[in-house]
């Protein structure tokens, strides 16, 4: 049975710009197996199934289906082949109803050409029936909630009658029994002979639902095995290349006066009653689950959204923050998720990208002095160990962790006490993560207040003194760093419980 | 450490392909200007002529001093149409208020205060009411022709104080006025744009709006700002328009002005978007349309035919832009 896999892929190689990112990885997955492909990010996992894919081609190796070599020129070919590749971006068009999304390039069509819309009505409530959801076909995709997306997504690529379904991270806007759903999918698509490339985080389920595993780490194929008795401590040294301690870096409870008080704070639809302070000196985590509205509430104190009600004091003083620059006057500082979208300006330079929030500092008469900005920015690169060699380059040539220092150094520039950091260590690999974390820490330690959002609980359970979770607007619970556990945050952040009583 | 020396060594000692290419996609227009300059002059021998060259700059004066403020509207990642109408309405209503007052500075500071206002106005519907700028200046360029139309019934207004055509006819050592003057603007937006902060936040605006905003930046007024700016630099314009021929027309004067504007704007290199652009390239931008302009007059290509040559132009200039 193993002298032929469904698909392999032999000594796979790739670079981008010179940069080897593949090293000769070959992956063979069976028919019918729950294959995990696991890595930390930029280990090469995205850019492998991508060549699967047809989206990029290998500069070597080849890629043997059924035991026939084929070509993947283009993601076409690659859907001929039974391959369907689920992004964790959703690929909906949101102004489409979610039957034309289905068949979407694929439309069923009467004999005169004119689209046979019952049809596909039909074979999409089926579909979705399987998966035990009922949503109306005619139903605009944009209307839906993240997870039915999701699920729309999957129900795609059954439709396809694929072979082969690869699943990048499916489960990050899953709530826990829509996860326990798609499980159970999984496995009867195993049995009626799909096979399944699973990629996530989160190695407890990977555990659950996958047959074999294979880790990648800067390109190299590091181990293939069967995923049974294996110890997940294990894989996750595989993956790291070390150890990593999951240790708490925080310890220390001495902190300085009220920094941030919120109360009552409410924003119809997205958050309700929030409340919370921060003291100088101490970091305060947020957590939960995508939809969970705890960007929203920081995006709304800090001014991008106005339409909330409650009161904020800072220091003490009630403020009325109604716009970003309000928030920092009032000396709020907001090192955003999703740092492309929210917090680079590509086209500027780093330097100038490092003095936009406070180009008060580098005026004379009303002219900038470029010289005052180059100095300043040396410092910072400095103190915040800025890998950059020549900082008149624009901010988007950096990597994503320097890319983060520098927007730290902003905030830092415009002299801000309160700190909001959403998602703070996205997109940033495992070396910078670790310094990201100790500069929050010695941030904290000089007295700044500190606010984390962070959809990953170990992240905050090592980072932060006190740890709020939220759930659909709500803050559910909140633990101290050391008696939060793991499980204990995902049962309120997937809104199994809820402790009123804790939040007083 | 060695390791990383090694390769960050490699990575900035780029072939001399990777530099050339760089040096194409920053001074494309000033190459391009070049090869035109040159190409002018080996088919033309007029063309060389001292006068004839001045006579370039001053045809090129108008729509210059509009471009420099299509420049920064367009860096802000917004566009104005209704920069023509509005120096139409601006030129009808000073001259009414020069004849009325009998003083040449009433009539410059109504042309100015009209065309700011009007710019003000398109800030306010781009800003605050979220309009989309194309859009909004679409309606000012409509409403703001249509008033001088009725203002001036439909016909040209003509100044009725001497002097008033001084300013667009005099000349300072070998330069008309209008060229000093677009000199001087060009000089001053390049410092507005590049040493202060106003300038900074408007690449950033154009480059990342949300970004910008949630760097506490206060985007709207930028806006706002950014529309006033490009209204009273029509203003001016419509001034030298004005006093040149001492009247203006509410039906013609000002007419696609906008589009030679935009022409000049991209053609420089000017990214549509925003965020990305440069004053120097708007300034050769519209100095090869005029000199393509020029060239057609001197070898007497129908004036039917030269907005085809514009029109060719414009989109070799875009398709070249798009190898950055």
């Amino acid at each position: 049975m193993a002298s032929h896999p469904f698909v392999a892929m032999n000594t796979i190689e790739k670079s981008f710009n010179g940069v080897p990112v593949l090293k000769k990885v070959t992956l063979e997955v069976e028919k019918g197996e729950i294959h995990a492909l696991l890595g930390e990010n930029g280990a090469g996992k995205s850019t492998l199934m991508n060549i699967l894919g047809g989206v990029h081609q290998p500069d070597n190796g080849q890629i043997f289906i059924n035991g026939e070599e084929v070509k993947m020129a283009d993601p076409h070919v690659s859907q001929a082949q039974g391959i369907s590749f689920i992004h964790q971006e959703l690929n909906m068009v949101g102004d489409l109803r979610v039957y034309e999304n289905m068949f979407l390039g694929s439309e069923i069509r009467n004999k005169i050409g004119f689209l046979n819309v019952e049809e596909m009505c039909r074979q999409t409530r089926e579909i979705l029936a399987e998966l035990g959801v009922t949503i109306n076909p005619k139903e605009y995709v944009r209307n839906l909630a993240t997870s039915y997306k999701q699920l729309i997504e999957i129900s795609k690529a059954l439709l396809h009658k694929s072979q082969l379904i690869i699943m990048d991270e499916p489960t990050t806007s899953l709530a826990e029994h829509e996860v326990s759903r798609l499980f159970v999918l999984m496995k009867n698509l195993k049995k009626s002979g799909v096979s399944i490339i699973y990629i996530s985080h989160k190695l407890k389920e990977i555990q659950e639902v996958c047959d074999r595993y294979t880790v990648l780490r800067d390109g190299q194929l590091v181990k293939t095995d069967v995923m049974e008795n294996e110890n997940l401590e294990v894989i996750t040294k595989l993956m790291v290349g070390k150890s990593i301690s999951q240790e708490r870096y925080v310890h220390g409870h001495e902190f300085g006066e009220v920094a941030l008080e919120v109360e009552g704070l409410t924003s119809a639809g997205l958050f309700k009653d929030i409340n919370f302070s921060v003291r100088q000196g101490q970091i305060v985590g947020f957590t939960g689950l995508a939809g969970d509205g705890r960007t929203e509430l920081f995006e709304s104190l800090f001014g991008y959204r106005k339409k909330y009600s409650g009161i904020v004091k800072v220091k003490g003083k009630p403020v009325k923050i109604n716009h970003p620059r309000k928030a920092l006057q009032a000396g709020m500082g907001y090192v955003p998720k999703d740092r492309k979208e929210n917090a680079i300006i590509k086209d500027l330079s780093v330097i100038h990208n490092m003095s936009l929030s406070s180009m008060g500092n580098f005026e004379r008469l009303g002219f900038i002095q470029g010289k005052k900005e180059q100095q300043k920015f040396q410092t910072y690169k400095e103190a915040l160990n800025i890998k950059v060699h020549n900082p008149r380059i624009t901010i988007d040539k950096l990597s994503g962790g320097n890319q983060q220092k520098v927007i730290i150094a902003k905030w830092l520039e415009a002299e801000t006490d309160i700190l909001i950091f959403d998602n703070p260590t996205q997109g940033i690999d495992v070396g910078a993560k670790q310094e990201i974390y100790q500069q929050i820490l010695m941030l904290a330690e000089f007295g700044k207040a500190i606010i984390i959002l962070s959809s990953e609980a170990p992240e905050v359970m090592r980072i932060c003194h006190d740890i709020n979770v939220m759930y659909h607007g709500e803050i559910t619970a909140r633990f101290t760093g050391e008696e939060a556990s793991e499980e204990e945050i995902m049962h309120y952040a997937t809104g199994a419980k809820r402790e009123g009583e804790k939040i007083g | 450490m060695a390791n990383i020396d090694a390769k960050q060594y490699s990575r900035e000692s780029p072939s001399m392909k990777s530099r050339m290419s760089w040096l194409w996609s920053e001074y494309s227009v000033i190459i391009a200007f070049v090869i035109i300059y040159i190409g002018a002059s080996a088919m033309n021998p007029r063309f060389l002529d001292m006068n004839n060259q001045l006579n370039i700059l001053m045809q090129v004066s108008i729509i210059g001093i509009i471009a420099l403020g299509m420049t920064v509207v367009m860096l802000s990642g917004g566009i104005d149409l209704s920069v023509g109408s509005v120096l139409a309405l601006a030129g009808v209503v000073s001259v009414l208020a020069l004849n009325a007052s009998g003083s040449i500075w009433i009539g410059v500071l109504t042309a100015l205060l009209v065309g700011s206002f009007a710019g003000f106005l398109n800030g306010l519907m781009v800003a605050k009411g979220r309009i989309a700028s194309f859009i909004a200046t679409l309606g000012m360029m409509a409403g703001a022709r249509s008033i001088a139309l009725y203002i001036a019934e439909g016909g040209s207004v003509s100044g009725e104080v001497s002097g008033f055509t001084a300013i667009a006819n005099s000349d300072f050592w070998i330069f008309d006025f209008p060229v000093i003057i677009f000199f001087v603007m060009a000089v001053l937006i390049y410092v507005l744009m590049h040493k202060t902060r106003f300038g900074r936040y408007v690449y950033a605006l154009g480059s990342n709006e949300k970004a910008a905003m949630l760097s506490a930046i206060r985007v709207d007024r930028i806006k706002i700002g950014v529309y006033t700016l490009i209204g009273t630099l029509v203003g001016i314009a419509a001034v030298i328009e004005t006093s040149r021929l001492n009247s203006i027309s509410s039906s013609s004067s000002g007419a696609q002005y906008e589009l030679d504007a935009i022409a000049a704007v991209i053609i420089g290199g000017t990214r549509m978007t925003g965020g990305r652009g440069k004053i120097i390239g708007t300034i050769f931008g519209i100095l090869i349309l005029g000199i393509l302009n020029n060239m057609m007059n001197l070898m007497n290509v129908s004036p039917h035919l030269q907005g085809f040559v514009k029109g060719l132009i414009i989109i070799i200039a875009v398709v070249f832009q798009k190898r950055e």
